[in-house]
């Protein structure tokens, strides 16, 4: 028998269909043209089924090679401040929010506020006294300075997101390590952290994507050409008089693919982690 | 001296009081359990014995020695929990290793002596087919088990169960009961043990400490809990059905009940000219007679719903005798 198809289940397939594509286009078209010579793009257009006889590679091949564009330094720069500022901040946070989450303390609950605040300063505002202290500290235009930075900003929403997590773990599997005499950093390291490993993975993937694609720090703290993260190298590509459009794209796709690896390899932990717990037992 | 000893034990969270001055002396090798409704501070008082609570004033005394504020860890305990506490990422061997392991240095245990106890508490709660498992592909008894073990691989001084049997499926629970009061008569291990079963504290304990509001109503073995009950709420919260409850005033030689008098029975004093009492009476000690016998109380039998019983308030006579007739002060 076949089963009928309600109306409603038609019309609310069709708006997500419709949703996803206008979705995936600017991704499409970012695509295509990063797969096309200049004088295609400029003459034809970029929104269309694309001809193969005139795709080539070598948009890819000029951003990577050219010693001009200088992308492969911003990428390895950019891999170097994202690691580093992932790791920093998801280390501190864990061991934050297994504090904040587990013990009670005086003013705790005035520093969570703290900490909340903290999440929701915009960026902007902080940047001129963050430059005249970085300007202090000598840490202007170096990588301690921006990896700091990424860190502190990391570390607050970090601990947020890692506290209420860990707030999910059964209360009792805390109590029955601590009847059995294992110290708080042992119960940290092998119960919460292995028990957490989902909500850890998330964290990490968010802040390194984070880090990854900011722009507006690494414009204002890194000016060296040699310390400059590919953000800034993808906008070099764009001359001051023309844009050779194959070239952005192809920039920008290769400052993309980083962050959309490590999600693909992750998704699943991702997933787990951004339900919480309630989707593991 | 007792083993453990709790001294006026008071605990609040916020304004609610959950522990009100509890005090209670548990022996060696002894089996004692909290019974109680939920919310009666059972748990608390457990918890406390543990030491995951602090005692707002009062003083846990364990061997002599005042272990009020002692770390969980440092009072050598071991712990069953309602929903087992296992650690889920764990195999069964790493949770049974896990109170040696992370004391591995302190108790100056190699590796080696770590498997042989692991293997030998497996042994005897029938896991070792299972070590290699996770914990969590093991259905509900055997994961019981593994917390069992897990709580007895360190030899603590005194076993601590909260609840342990209550995410049992009904059969099976009836035989893990056998099995743990087995194991803790043969391992001779002091035991207290939380729950709200009247079924399992009967049959589990050597004596039962009876709470309600945070406070504990009486103390006492089976037998006197369930024939002697000190307290109305002791006799209508043990027993199933519960005990039947009238109330009556009491004068010096007699008991006016509403519809009958009684003799006071034997031993019992009344104090002053007239008391208000409740008689208290079992339903297996009352005796159905179709015509009067001596010393029987005079009584209507209603009988709803048979066909035979048109006549349903004919008179018949309840007997029973003196000693089963308890009587409580209000």
């Amino acid at each position: 028998m076949k089963r009928r198809i309600k109306l409603s289940v038609v019309l609310i397939n069709v708006a997500m269909w419709a949703l996803a594509l206008v979705w995936i286009l600017p991704l499409y078209g970012l695509t295509l043209v990063s797969l096309m010579p200049y004088r295609v793009v400029v003459t034809e257009g970029w929104l269309r089924i694309p001809d193969l006889s005139v795709v080539t590679i070598k948009n890819y091949v000029d951003v990577l090679t050219s010693p001009l564009y200088d992308v492969g330094t911003g990428l390895r720069n950019s891999f170097i401040v994202a690691t580093l500022s992932t790791i920093i901040p998801v280390v501190a946070a864990a061991l934050a929010a297994y504090v904040f989450a587990n013990y009670d303390f005086t003013l705790k609950s005035m520093l969570f506020t703290v900490l909340l605040f903290v999440m929701m300063i915009p960026q902007q505002l902080c940047v001129v006294p963050l430059f005249f202290l970085f300007n202090r500290l000598g840490i202007y235009n170096t990588f301690t300075g921006i990896i700091l930075l990424h860190s502190a900003w990391g570390i607050a929403w970090s601990t947020f997101f890692l506290r209420n997590y860990f707030r999910f773990l059964p209360r009792s599997i805390i109590d029955a390590a601590r009847v059995d005499n294992a110290s708080d950093f042992a119960i940290f390291r092998r119960i919460v952290l292995p028990l957490s490993k989902p909500a850890l993975i998330t964290t990490s993937v968010m802040q390194f994507t984070w880090v990854w694609n900011d722009l507006f720090y690494a414009i204002v703290f890194l000016v060296s050409k040699d310390l400059q993260v590919v953000t800034q190298k993808v906008i070099m590509l764009k001359g001051e008089f023309v844009v050779d459009w194959g070239l952005l794209s192809a920039g920008a796709i290769l400052s993309m693919l980083p962050p959309l690896i490590i999600y693909a390899l992750f998704n699943k932990y991702f997933i787990q982690g951004v339900a919480g717990w309630g989707v593991r037992r | 001296m007792s083993f453990l000893e709790l001294v006026n034990i008071t605990k609040r969270f916020g304004k609610t009081v959950a522990v009100d001055s509890i005090s209670l002396s548990v022996d060696k090798g002894e089996f004692i359990v909290l019974l109680g409704p939920s919310g009666c501070g059972k748990t608390t008082t457990l918890r406390i014995i543990a030491g995951l609570e602090l005692p707002d004033s009062g003083k846990v005394i364990m061997e002599g020695r005042d272990i009020t504020y002692l770390e969980p860890g440092e009072r050598d305990v071991g712990m069953v929990f309602q929903d087992y506490a296992l650690y889920p990422h764990m195999t069964v061997f790493e949770n049974i290793a896990f109170p040696l392991d992370v004391n591995r240095r302190r108790l100056g245990l190699s590796k080696k002596d770590i498997e042989e106890r692991v293997a030998s508490v497996a042994k005897m709660l029938g896991l070792e087919e299972l070590l290699d498992r996770k914990v969590t592909q093991l259905s509900g008894g055997q994961q019981q088990r593994v917390a069992l073990a897990r709580a007895l691989v360190k030899e603590p001084k005194i076993w601590l169960m909260d609840e342990p049997l209550s995410n049992l499926d009904a059969l099976l629970r009836v035989q893990v009961r056998a099995e743990l009061k087995k194991l803790q008569m043969n391992l001779g291990i002091t035991t207290v043990y939380v729950t709200h079963d009247q079924v399992e504290a009967l049959t589990l304990a050597d004596r039962i400490a009876v709470m309600n509001r945070g406070r504990v109503v009486q103390v006492g073995t089976p037998r006197e809990i369930y024939e002697n009950p000190s307290h109305v709420f002791v006799a209508t919260f043990v027993g199933s059905p519960p005990m039947n409850m009238v109330e009556c005033r009491a004068l010096p030689d007699r008991i006016e009940c509403p519809g009958f008098t009684i003799r006071v029975p034997e031993g019992v004093k009344v104090l002053r000219g007239e008391t208000k009492v409740y008689l208290g009476i079992r339903p297996e000690h009352i005796e159905v007679f179709d015509k009067p016998v001596a010393g029987a109380v005079e009584g209507r039998l209603f009988l709803k719903g048979r066909p035979w019983a048109q006549s349903s308030s004919s008179t018949y006579s309840w007997a029973t005798r003196c000693s089963e007739l308890g009587l409580l002060g209000s």
